[in-house]
């Protein structure tokens, strides 16, 4: 073999490819050298790692600590009062959790077809060109800050379904018996409704984003073989897609409606803040975290403060349920599937 | 020890004359396992200084898998061990005082996908030379060149030293690691199916490569192409389902195996 | 065709009709709403916008004045935020998705993590305000960001760990058979490899925290003034468009759908940048 024209230094230098004992016990040492630095970073990433079970751990502790006075004080009554007085200190949590829970109902009553329909479009219907800027668009309703959903809810959403909407649910019926009361006058403009539906607008992406990808998952062979027997569009996907990406599309529904129950900013602005359940759904009413939002920098009182942090937990506590049955499902999915 | 490996090796490239041969690496006893499935069974071979080795066989057989125990690259991932003795110059590299990374750095890979890493063609290399070394700036360009050299880069890419190295062809890429790899000064290279990625020509020049290499380096060479072996290679390793059937030297190997499954791999009876 | 048939597949036929004219309703009913919240916010938002609402102070209702303590409160709380979250998220992310893939830890922290991801993020604040406020004795800016970062925290986590799990095993086995340790393998080429992603995620994260206002309602508080303390309330925007869109006062009003505007703004070309960013990456 030949040289290639190297200068003759360098080539005696760098003759032969082993190296003298010398340069490998240098290695040796350069490599126990890094070794500290390497067991040093492999430990601060474990630690950063447990910090976030950590950081959980110290929400859950902090919240109860709160609550302790207030669980004390009312017991489970608390849990069914509707009592919320500041001044007695009498303190129930039946009325914001009845928000909550309706608001978040209204919401996914909503969101949930509609971001079905949605996603249907978007795999079967959308042309090719149209579907990254509809999906964008998609996105960008999930980006936008909740407080802006409050503002806009509060200034143009309510006052719109005063004037126009409202009035007509309460004509429309009144005369059916139960319904009635349902939308019993009169029309506040904000109120659990309002809340409901902007949280609908607001839980809408994410049933959207999570339905697409599951229903794009679907293997095209299954929905070829439906197509072939001579089968409409609609009823692939209602006998071969749904079926096939249950699992996920309820994780993405749960996902949704643990967002909806932690919503903040948009409900509070429209939400009303009337600490009691009313049979209408166009009264005002409150919600667990429009009522932390609303009242706390302004809680005199340990007893009142720590009612609301007993709601706090309260809240922490559904919603890390719902989003745990979320995880699960859409763990399951994702194993089944493969990804 | 081998202060023998400092001297240049006389260009005797004739195999059969025992005299040569000095073992680099002894193979005794090797079990591997995936988790409870046995994939290498009892293997025993001898890695000679100087020679270039292959280790062929069907798909599934187990050569990489022998080739990757060679760096204990079956570190990395949990559920894969191994049993037995390797030993590199008299050291058993399986035990667990062995120190990994200079492990690493005596038996260098070269992998079957080109792995140039995020960085310039000039970093790629000096990347790992910095990790053991403090040189000057002109040292270190002139390690670079002369690893870039080795491989027969240098030519086409001394003006663009500062490109991404993944900007380059597929057998450029490849020629880029094999420059990474010497440029850390190994004893030993592994080749594991090196050219399966690249085009003939790149093969060529590969292979070329690797017989200019073998005279400062031990070689062990992974192949599912039996032509190449025959053409690269000093000592064959015949692999079966986990087993080491046959090793010997190439020529014969190829002319007159002992053993009928080698024979009916050579000559095609099975893929 | 028999014409029980017919009439069969006439029906099946309306009701694919039907669906699918469900299906268009829904898409343009989903969109409209994003038209008319953009299109209220820039009319409102852009008539109140100038340059003085960058430069003066939140004014007392009836008097004219600006945004800028809001403005600044939030750009350092968020920066503190990002400085705090972005390290321990990406030095938890790395542990997951590098040493400890298959390990028990790393799946309860993932689990963990993605609850975390969407908590209630008041429930965060009041999480803050326990252990800062309620022991310090006072609110802090120190506090708001803190919550921020708990926010900030998981978003990194994810992506980090999604982004350096996508690097090839390739890579990393070529850089270890070089003797590379494992700390400088990660540091040195898994999150080059992995960069543009990161960075994405951090970016997400920015545009998440811009918008938040729950947490901040009982940690930083707010503050009418000009104040860098951050031992003491400071102003954000969330806050500061949650006080003034809630009075009864017509300019108070107007700024507060001002600093929507610049909020959502921000939020978008976060967004977008981040968007690009992952485009290029998918190109390369």
């Amino acid at each position: 073999m030949q040289p290639t024209g190297r200068s003759p230094v360098v080539d005696v230098a760098l003759q032969g490819s082993g190296i003298s004992i010398a340069e490998q016990v240098d290695r040796a040492k350069v490599l126990q050298r890094l070794r500290l630095g390497d067991v040093a970073f492999r430990n601060i990433t474990r630690g950063a790692a447990v910090t976030v079970l950590v950081i959980l751990g110290g929400i859950i502790i902090s919240l109860v600590w709160g609550s302790l006075p207030a669980l004390r004080a009312f017991g489970v009554s608390f849990l069914y009062e509707e009592v919320w007085n500041p001044v007695t200190e009498k303190f129930g949590a039946i009325a914001p959790i009845y928000g909550t829970v309706v608001t978040s109902f209204i919401a996914m009553l909503i969101a949930v077809p509609v971001g079905l329909f949605i996603a249907l479009f978007l795999t079967e219907l959308c042309p090719m060109w149209l579907r990254r800027p509809i999906g964008i668009a998609i996105e960008l309703l999930a980006g936008i800050p909740s407080i802006i959903y409050g503002i806009w809810g509060l200034f143009v959403f309510a006052p719109f379904l005063q004037q126009y909407v409202q009035p007509f649910l309460i004509t429309v019926f009144g005369p059916i018996p139960v319904l009635s009361t349902l939308f019993e006058g009169p029309p506040y403009g904000i109120g659990i409704f309002t809340a409901g539906l902007i949280l609908a607008i607001m839980v809408l992406p994410f049933i959207t984003s999570i339905s697409r990808d599951v229903f794009e998952a679907v293997p095209p062979v299954l929905k070829e073989a439906a197509y072939g027997l001579g089968c409409t569009t609609w009823e692939v996907a209602r006998y071969v897609v749904l079926p096939y990406t249950r699992v996920g599309v309820i994780g993405g529904v749960m996902l949704g409606l643990g967002r909806a129950l932690g919503e903040t900013m948009a409900v509070t602005f429209v939400i009303g803040n009337a600490h009691r359940i009313s049979g209408s759904l166009l009264a005002p009413g409150t919600t667990i975290s429009a009522t932390i939002a609303n009242e706390f920098t302004e809680a005199v009182g340990d007893l009142y403060t720590s009612a609301l942090i007993a709601l706090g937990l309260i809240l922490f506590v559904i919603t890390f349920i719902v989003l745990s049955i979320a995880r699960l499902l859409l763990m399951r999915l994702n194993a089944r599937i493969g990804v | 020890m081998s202060m023998a490996a400092i001297t240049v090796p006389t260009v005797t490239h004739a195999p059969g004359n025992a005299d040569d041969l000095t073992e680099k690496v002894s193979v005794r006893n090797l079990d591997f396992y995936y988790g409870d499935n046995r994939a290498l069974k009892n293997i025993n071979v001898s890695l000679y200084q100087g020679k270039v080795t292959a280790f062929i066989g069907p798909s599934g057989c187990g050569k990489s898998t022998l080739l990757r125990v060679l760096n204990r690259m079956y570190d990395l991932y949990p559920n894969q061990r191994a049993t037995g003795h390797v030993t590199l110059d008299n050291e058993d590299i399986l035990s667990p005082s062995q120190d990994l990374n200079l492990l690493r750095a005596k038996v260098g890979m070269v992998f079957q996908k080109p792995t140039p890493f995020p960085m310039t063609i000039f970093e790629n290399i000096a990347f790992g030379i910095r990790l053991y070394e403090r040189l000057s700036k002109s040292e270190l360009e002139d390690r670079v060149r002369h690893a870039l050299e080795r491989a027969a880069l240098w030519e086409e890419v001394k003006d663009k030293l500062g490109a991404n190295g993944l900007s380059l062809s597929g057998g450029q890429q490849q020629r880029l690691c094999i420059a990474r790899t010497v440029a850390v000064r190994p004893e030993v290279i592994l080749f594991d199916e090196p050219c399966s990625a690249l085009d003939p020509i790149s093969t060529a020049k590969i292979e070329e490569l690797i017989d200019e290499l073998k005279d400062d380096y031990t070689i062990v060479i992974v192949t599912h192409n039996m032509q190449q072996a025959a053409r690269v290679s000093d000592f064959t390793a015949f692999m079966y389902l986990g087993e080491l059937v046959e090793f010997g030297e190439t020529t014969r190997i190829f002319t007159n195996p002992n053993d009928r499954r080698t024979q009916d791999y050579i000559t095609g009876r099975f893929g | 065709m028999d014409s029980s048939l017919s009439r069969l597949y006439a029906r099946r036929r309306r009701r694919n009709v039907m669906t699918m004219g469900l299906a268009y309703a829904a898409t343009g009913f989903g969109l409209s709403w994003l038209v008319l919240i953009l299109a209220v916010l820039l009319w409102e938002g852009f008539s109140g916008l100038s340059l003085a609402v960058f430069t003066e102070m939140t004014p007392p209702p009836g008097a004219a004045g600006g945004l800028l303590n809001p403005i600044m409160g939030s750009l350092v709380m968020t920066v503190i935020a990002v400085l705090i979250g972005t390290p321990l998220g990406i030095l938890a992310g790395t542990y997951m998705a590098e040493y400890g893939r298959y390990d028990k830890l790393t799946s309860v922290v993932r689990f963990i993590n993605d609850i975390l991801l969407s908590a209630p993020s008041i429930v965060i604040g009041l999480f803050v305000y326990e252990i800062m406020v309620a022991q310090m004795g006072h609110f802090s800016g120190w506090a708001g960001a803190v919550s921020l970062a708990v926010i900030v925290v998981p978003v990194v986590v994810r992506t980090t760990e999604d982004m350096l799990t996508l690097v090839p095993d390739t890579l990393r086995e070529a850089a270890a058979s070089i003797g590379l340790p494992r700390s400088l393998m990660i540091q040195k080429v898994a999150y080059r490899a992995a960069r543009a992603g990161m960075i994405t995620g951090v970016l997400l994260a920015v545009a998440r925290i811009s918008g938040e206002t729950a947490p901040l309602l009982f940690t930083a508080l707010n503050n009418q003034f000009w104040s860098l303390d951050l031992n003491a309330p400071v102003a954000s925007l969330p806050v500061v468009i949650f006080q003034f869109a809630l009075s009864p006062y017509k300019d108070w009003q107007s700024l507060a759908w001002t600093g929507a505007l610049i909020i959502t703004l921000a939020v978008l070309a976060l967004s977008i940048i981040a968007r690009l960013l992952a485009a290029q990456r998918r190109s390369s």
